[in-house]
């Protein structure tokens, strides 16, 4: 009888119990969303952050970047092996470079010797005019950053004539750098060929590596990279890194912030409905009691009612707040967030008692006296 | 034949308006009472109290053994669910709840449902082929004999009826008035209150109220 009984509550309070559910459902699809963007934004923003270039530089204790004076330079295939040795997938690029100062005609130019595959993964964010993958290949293609390009009069497919001390080396301009830093005053060219024209083989002035996970994951890989290679030096970019923890925080801040209040609403919400439900149900609770129904077993009937209510309202919102969450992550990633299973029983148990909240009114029914109402007062 | 129902100076005041001012009268088991007076004479807050819907200022009010006035909330639900049954003039069925579930309600506050029995309790009352009726396609004198079947369903020791046939025209009223001559030849224990000189001509005896007193208390053959 209590399940006919709730099945009958439910179906003779339709109109009310809609406005409760559509609150509830809208609630749940929106704390769903937000919830599953909260579990997954450290991976989004990771890859995020992997755009803005390298977190960790491996340099030669105590040096200088862009100094080329042998006494601070690094083995290229020491530094290489060990990070190849550590095996760790964080690792998203790895890019050797080598710093000198060339001439270009009589105009010195910094010349950055380094991978050129690495350094398309290490700074996939950079604008290139030109044939990105040609310079990859072709030993002899560079890249010229914007202001070099425009002092020397360059374009793509432009020759390319550099100078370092006796040796001379040619190239042909594959592309045109727009990186918005002092990479603009740079020219790129392949490890081996800068290490040729430097004369300095096997040699490296600094590594750059991008490394994705947490502040902390970041620095604890640094750390381990220290031990593995006790001669150099690689620290965190704190900057980066840094910033990376602090947007999180403030994200999830937000995020938790956004959630708590949205359910405060809600049961604002529903607690209004309920409120007009209670004031339709006090005859019908005045006769319960007189047919000798307990409070326990009255109340607990509307809080099932609620509780039910809830669930469902839970249960639809959860799946819709997956598409949610699919429509935000492709809207402010590019990526569809990834859904958590456990978000789902989380959602509807957060609406059960979001409902349960709202329903106040409902157990103040039990104060109901049936005199009272039989009185019509 | 046992008292049921014992009543000494019952006292039941609102505020500075006293309903009931010292009332003493007992009924015996399977006794019709018709309870008669002008309107504000204290009829209803005396079935109230004695149905344990409302407690008294004072004295007692002792229902098959059980002191209304002593009974805590719980006791109280106990009393009204195992001794009481309630007919009202309004008849106050719910109104999203089958004719049948109406009745089953009363089970279910009582102990267990037993749809067979609900629907024998129904068609005891003429309504088995309203069964599945919502209480707005029923008249009001069906709603009245759905009313009466749920206040049998659970074998209570007191029938209180308050005005049962108050709402009802004349044809409904005689359907609903011959179902009290029946439960009153079965012996139910009735206390009924009417405006219907006529119907408390039908009770064992009258109680007569006024200003919260009990007036008379008569048998219809010394109403001559």
């Amino acid at each position: 009888m209590f399940w006919r009984l709730l099945w009958k509550l439910l179906r003779g309070s339709g109109g009310r119990l809609a406005v409760a559910i559509l609150s509830l459902v809208s609630c749940a699809m929106v704390v769903s969303a937000l919830l599953n963007l909260e579990f997954d934004i450290e991976h989004k923003l990771t890859q995020e952050f992997r755009m803005l270039g390298a977190n960790i530089l491996v340099s030669p204790r105590n040096a200088q970047i862009n100094s080329s004076s042998p006494a601070e330079l690094m083995s290229e295939s020491e530094v290489s092996a060990t990070v190849s040795a550590l095996k760790d997938p964080a690792v998203v690029a790895a890019a050797p470079f080598l710093y000198i100062v060339a001439n270009a005609g009589k105009t010195p130019v910094v010349v950055a010797g380094t991978k050129l595959e690495e350094l398309s993964k290490l700074e996939p964010a950079w604008k290139i005019e030109g044939d990105w993958r040609s310079s990859q290949e072709a030993p002899t293609s560079c890249l010229v950053g914007r202001n070099v390009a425009r002092q020397l009069q360059l374009i793509v497919g432009s020759p390319l004539g550099l100078t370092y001390l006796n040796n001379n080396a040619q190239f042909t301009v594959a592309g045109i750098v727009d990186a918005g830093g002092t990479e603009d005053n740079q020219v790129f060219v392949g490890l081996a060929e800068a290490q040729s024209l430097a004369t300095l083989p096997g040699k490296i002035s600094v590594a750059q590596l991008s490394v994705s996970g947490t502040s902390n994951s970041i620095s604890q890989f640094a750390a381990r990279l220290s031990t593995a290679l006790p001669a150099y030096e690689p620290r965190p970019i704190r900057q980066i890194t840094e910033a990376e923890g602090d947007l999180l925080s403030r994200i999830r801040l937000l995020i938790v912030s956004m959630v708590i209040l949205i359910l405060v609403l809600t049961a604002l919400c529903v607690l209004g409905t309920m409120a007009a439900l209670a004031m339709e149900r006090r005859q019908d609770v005045g006769l319960m009691k007189a047919l000798g129904g307990s409070i326990g077993r009255i109340v607990t009937l509307f809080m099932t009612e609620v509780g039910v209510l809830g669930a469902a309202g839970g249960f639809v919102g959860a799946a819709l707040g997956v598409e949610l969450s699919r429509w935000m992550g492709q809207r402010v990633f590019g990526t569809a967030i990834s859904s958590r299973w456990e978000i789902f029983p989380l959602t509807i148990v957060l609406m059960v008692a979001v409902a349960l909240a709202g329903a106040l009114p409902l157990r103040l029914l039990g104060k109901v006296k049936p005199a009272v109402i039989f009185r019509g007062e | 034949m046992a008292t049921l129902v014992q009543v000494d100076d019952l006292r039941k005041e609102f505020g500075n308006v006293r309903a009931l001012a010292g009332v003493s009268f007992s009924v015996e088991a399977g006794e019709w009472i018709a309870i008669m007076g002008p309107s504000g004479s204290g009829k209803t807050t005396l079935i109230n109290i004695l149905g344990g819907l409302d407690m008294p200022t004072s004295g007692q009010a002792v229902v098959d053994g059980m002191d209304v006035a002593r009974l805590d909330e719980a006791g109280l639900t106990r009393f009204r669910a195992q001794k009481i049954g309630f007919i009202f003039q309004q008849f106050h069925l719910v109104p999203y709840l089958t004719a049948l579930e109406n009745v089953m309600l009363a089970q279910y506050f009582h102990s267990t449902t037993d749809e067979k029995e609900a629907r024998q309790a129904l068609e005891r009352v003429g309504l088995g082929d309203r069964v599945e009726h919502l209480p707005g396609a029923l008249s009001g004198g069906e709603q009245q004999r759905v009313a009466v079947a749920r206040a049998l369903i659970n074998h209570p020791k007191l029938i209180l009826a308050d005005e049962p046939t108050g709402n009802l025209d004349e044809a409904n009223e005689e359907t609903v008035i011959q179902l009290f001559q029946e439960l009153h030849r079965e012996e139910h224990t009735i206390l009924m209150v009417t405006h219907d000189p006529a119907i408390g001509n039908l009770a064992d005896r009258r109680i007569e109220f006024a200003h919260g007193k009990l007036k008379h208390i008569l048998r219809p053959t010394e109403l001559a």
